[in-house]
């Protein structure tokens, strides 16, 4: 019986303190009395792989004392959903563009430098890590705390359902975002008109800027843009949902944009800057520094603008799923009446 | 559990428990039963001592008299939703 002594020497290591030799001595106990009736059946003793079979059939001994163990766990299956929750919030909005921001910071900084790209990788790597393990530890040692309180004072079954939050329509414009959208589309289109009315020379009290020619196109365009843009957050104020043509409206429209606003970037559009008491040397070179970073933001601006029309695909897709489950609604209806 | 405190009814020690249920076709094996029998216990439903018997000490379990109380009301809610089920299968 050595491999039976063996096997419930190895349970016992994992059994709760206070019940381990009970446990162990009943458990051998059951053992035992299987073995012996396997023997009497066969009329002979069992020899070791026989007795290794029963074992196994029994359980890998920390599954065996796993069982007897009371039920532990780090956060329950009450918060576990608002941990998942919040620890996605936190890797979709701080993880992800702070690796965005870093890796575009660091490799227009290796641009201009000798490290390699291998450097960069293995400064992330130590940057990044630490920091997402405090991030993520941080918020599992809250939980931990919380699910304590919680299996004391059981403040989550104490709820309220009035205090729900409305039906959410995400088809629905908000009047604030279209007031904000009206008011900052005319202030920006009275700056455009009552400050760069087509000229490419600008006077202000001690500062003269001439732009490039090609501005004439970037002051129509934005001009234009904004005109539209005013109307048609001007109609979204009065009318609150989104259409699938008013989607696609203002996909075209930030389509629009984005390509003028990139352009702008790349179109060294500060021919000189001259401030009144200052070196003509040094607002050159201050004219030719803003249009250097205006290129070198380029590809962020590529980057954001991408954002916004993935967004405003999103919203067609969305708005096209919204009316084609109204029609189907419609259509059930119709076949019920 | 409701199988577990009627086969308690008469005082047996956990290997005959099992076998017994497994002859009724029910298997229980016996990283389930056991801890079972420990809550069931420790709930004061069931009560056991260890007791040597054919040279070797076992440790035997029988229904206490709350697990008498909670046992019946168990039987009546089995039977009931026994009835339920019955009428909805009917119905369908």
């Amino acid at each position: 019986m050595e491999l039976l002594d063996r096997y419930i020497q190895a349970v016992r290591f994992w059994l709760p303190k206070a019940q381990r030799d009970d446990i162990a001595a009943e458990l051998s106990e059951d053992i035992r009395s299987q073995i012996e009736e396997r023997e009497s059946a066969l009329a002979r003793p069992l020899n070791e792989a026989e007795v290794s079979e029963i074992l196994k059939q029994h359980g890998r001994p920390l599954l065996v004392a796993n069982r007897f163990q009371p039920q532990q766990h780090l956060i329950g299956p009450v918060l576990f959903p608002i941990y998942w929750f919040v620890l996605k919030i936190v890797a979709a909005f701080y993880l992800l563009p702070w690796v965005l921001v870093w890796i575009g910071i660091n490799l227009s900084r290796a641009a201009h430098s000798d490290k390699s790209l291998l450097d960069v990788l293995a400064s992330f790597w130590t940057v990044f890590w630490p920091m997402a393990f405090v991030m993520v530890g941080a918020i599992t040692a809250v939980f931990a705390v919380l699910e304590r309180v919680q299996g004391k004072s059981k403040f989550m079954d104490q709820w309220d359902p009035r205090k729900l939050p409305p039906v959410r329509d995400p088809n629905r414009i908000p009047i604030s975002a279209s007031l904000l959208e009206v008011t900052f589309n005319l202030v920006f289109c009275i700056w455009l008109v009552a400050g760069m009315w087509y000229q490419t020379s600008l006077h202000f009290s001690a500062v003269s800027i001439t732009l490039a020619p090609v501005w004439a196109y970037f002051f129509w365009g934005f001009f234009s843009l904004t005109a539209a843009n005013i109307i048609a957050s001007g109609v979204n104020l009065f009318r609150p949902y989104w259409t699938k043509t008013r989607a696609l409206g203002r996909l075209v429209s930030d389509c629009i944009g984005s390509a003028l606003f990139c352009w702008l970037l790349q179109a060294n559009i500060f021919v000189s800057i001259s401030v009144q008491d200052l070196a003509a040397e040094k607002t050159a070179r201050f004219a030719g520094a803003i249009n250097w970073w205006s290129e070198k933001m380029f590809p962020f601006a590529i980057g954001a603008c991408l954002i916004i029309l993935l967004f405003d695909v999103y919203r067609i897709i969305r708005v096209s799923r919204a009316s084609r489950s109204a029609a189907l609604l419609n259509a059930v209806h119709a076949a019920t009446l | 559990m409701l199988a577990v405190l009627a086969e308690l009814r008469n005082e047996q020690y956990g290997y005959t428990l099992r076998k017994g249920l497994a002859e009724q076709g029910m298997e229980i094996d016996e990283g389930t039963l056991y801890p079972l029998l420990r809550r069931l216990e420790s709930q004061g439903l069931l009560v056991s001592e260890w007791r040597e018997e054919d040279k070797r000490n076992k440790r035997f379990y029988r229904i206490s008299r709350e697990g008498k109380v909670v046992l019946k009301q168990l039987l009546s809610e089995w039977q009931s939703i026994g009835h339920s089920l019955e009428s909805v299968l009917k119905e369908s």
